[in-house]
């Protein structure tokens, strides 16, 4: 497979979650995605600012993970990115966004393998999609 | 009728300020061109007769509370869109309720300068509201427009125009209950497909020059440093690229998500004439469908991103 058709996934990981098997997943998965991993303190920090510049660089798809209700290491960091972070997925939706390209998952640190297979089920479906269009309006990031 | 509550109005104002209530009383005053008021401010009780009130007044006085000392004492005259903006503004103690003096008056809408315009032309000499009509001469025309016609977006489909949380109501509430621009318009929206929606908003916001009009005439606008000013880091492109007023318009109505009121300011500042309302439109029908939120009318309300709690019933797990 050609690089140009193989979908590029940002992956926004909490450093109290699951880390560890995330950064073992973007080191696989050159062969058929080009997995971005960027780790976070905690789904509190992440702003919708940093989810806008992917979109608009043109990555395919996002994967915000975070922790399950009531395993966040700092109590409420992941409530916050909920309720924030729901109503900017909606409204990017509403711009007209694809649904599947951004997702929110969040997870308890005792599921085992959780992100591995979101992570696989996002490209699978990234590949269906094709190439991210809208909302893309600056020049791409280096790969 | 307008005559009448003006008198009224001057009246509370001039009391306000012998009594010593207040400092100073912000209103406005006739500008300087037609259709255009302006603001007042009022420090003296002989200078009340300057006051006025009606259609041609088309900011949100409420932006002021965020540009004055919190110890000044002031006097505002707010209709339902700047009673409910001091209200919002208040619970994010952007002010003290208790050095607030609310002087509520009923709202006929604003008038839509760019309505008039696009009929009669931009050399106005005068504009005078009769009752239901807008009486507007040029230099070789007179137009009489019905008012119903060139009222704003905002305000014919205004769900409040009645103030609230004021200290004092001057006349009665007159108008009907609309359905609200955040229902229609990010209903009529929603209707379209996602490439249609996707269309349209790339088209308003390509004609944005990013003169941040929208930004300084709005109540909710006062971070010390908004986040287009930084350079380091930089959060968004800054060009007046698509990327740019892409990231600008998502990005500023993101940050009102249940904090905008709808009064309009916003749409009427912009000097390229974009309607921009449907943002935020949706980001508070968002909120009022997930958390029962209307912005501006429970009093000391938390902003609903702020209200969330460990307790919440694992809204997460889905």
């Amino acid at each position: 497979m050609s690089t140009s058709s193989s979908p590029r996934l940002v992956i926004f990981q909490c450093g109290f979650n699951h880390y560890g098997e995330a950064d073992v997943k973007s080191v696989e998965a050159p062969e058929t995605a080009r997995v971005k991993l960027v780790q976070v303190p905690c789904a509190g920090r992440i702003s919708p600012f940093f989810i806008l510049n992917a979109i608009q660089s043109g990555v395919e798809g996002i994967i915000v993970s975070g922790c399950a209700s009531g395993k966040c290491h700092f109590k409420k960091g992941n409530l916050e990115a909920g309720r924030q972070l729901d109503a900017f997925r909606e409204f990017l939706i509403y711009l007209g966004l694809e649904p599947q390209r951004l997702r929110l998952v969040w997870i308890d640190p005792a599921e085992r393998g959780r992100l591995l297979q979101e992570t696989e089920d996002m490209i699978a479906v990234l590949r269906t999609l094709g190439p991210a269009r809208r909302l893309v309006t600056r020049a791409p990031a280096a790969a | 009728m307008i005559g009448d509550l003006n008198g009224v109005m001057r009246k509370e104002a001039a009391r306000i300020l012998k009594e010593g209530l207040v400092d100073v009383v912000i209103g406005f005053q006739t500008g300087s061109m037609p259709l255009r008021a302006q603001p007042a401010f009022i420090r003296s009780a002989e200078k009340v007769d300057r006051l006025i009130s009606g259609g041609f007044c088309h900011m949100n006085l409420a932006k002021y509370l965020t540009r004055r000392p919190r110890s000044e004492r002031l006097g505002l005259i707010c209709r339902g869109c700047e009673s409910r903006a001091a209200g919002v503004l208040v619970g994010e103690q952007q002010h003290v309720r208790e050095n607030l003096y609310l002087i509520g008056i009923p709202c006929e809408g604003i008038i839509d300068r760019r309505r008039i315009e696009s009929v009669a032309g931009v050399d106005v000499l005068s504009a005078e509201e009769t009752g239901d009509e807008v009486l507007v001469r040029t230099r070789d025309k007179v137009y009489r427009f019905k008012r119903s016609e060139v009222v704003h977006g905002a305000c014919s489909r205004c769900r409040f125009p009645d103030p609230v949380g004021v200290d004092v109501i001057i006349g009665e509430a007159s108008r009907e209950r609309g359905a609200g621009p955040v229902e229609e318009e990010a209903e009529e929206f929603d209707l379209l497909t996602a490439d249609e929606r996707y269309t349209e908003f790339s088209n308003r916001a390509d004609r944005c020059i990013r003169c941040y009009a929208c930004r300084q005439a709005c109540p909710m606008c006062y971070c010390g440093q908004c986040f287009v000013d930084y350079t380091t880091p930089r959060w968004s492109e800054s060009m007046v690229s698509p990327a740019g007023t892409q990231a600008w318009h998502i990005m500023r109505a993101f940050h009102q998500t249940g904090r905008c009121i709808g009064c309009g300011a916003c749409e009427r500042a912009c000097p390229m004439d974009i309607k921009m309302m449907y943002l935020t439109a949706k980001l508070n029908r968002y909120v009022e469908k997930s958390y029962g939120f209307v912005p501006g009318n429970e009093e000391n309300e938390p902003p609903p991103f702020a209200a969330f709690s460990t307790d919440e019933a694992n809204r997460l797990d889905r």
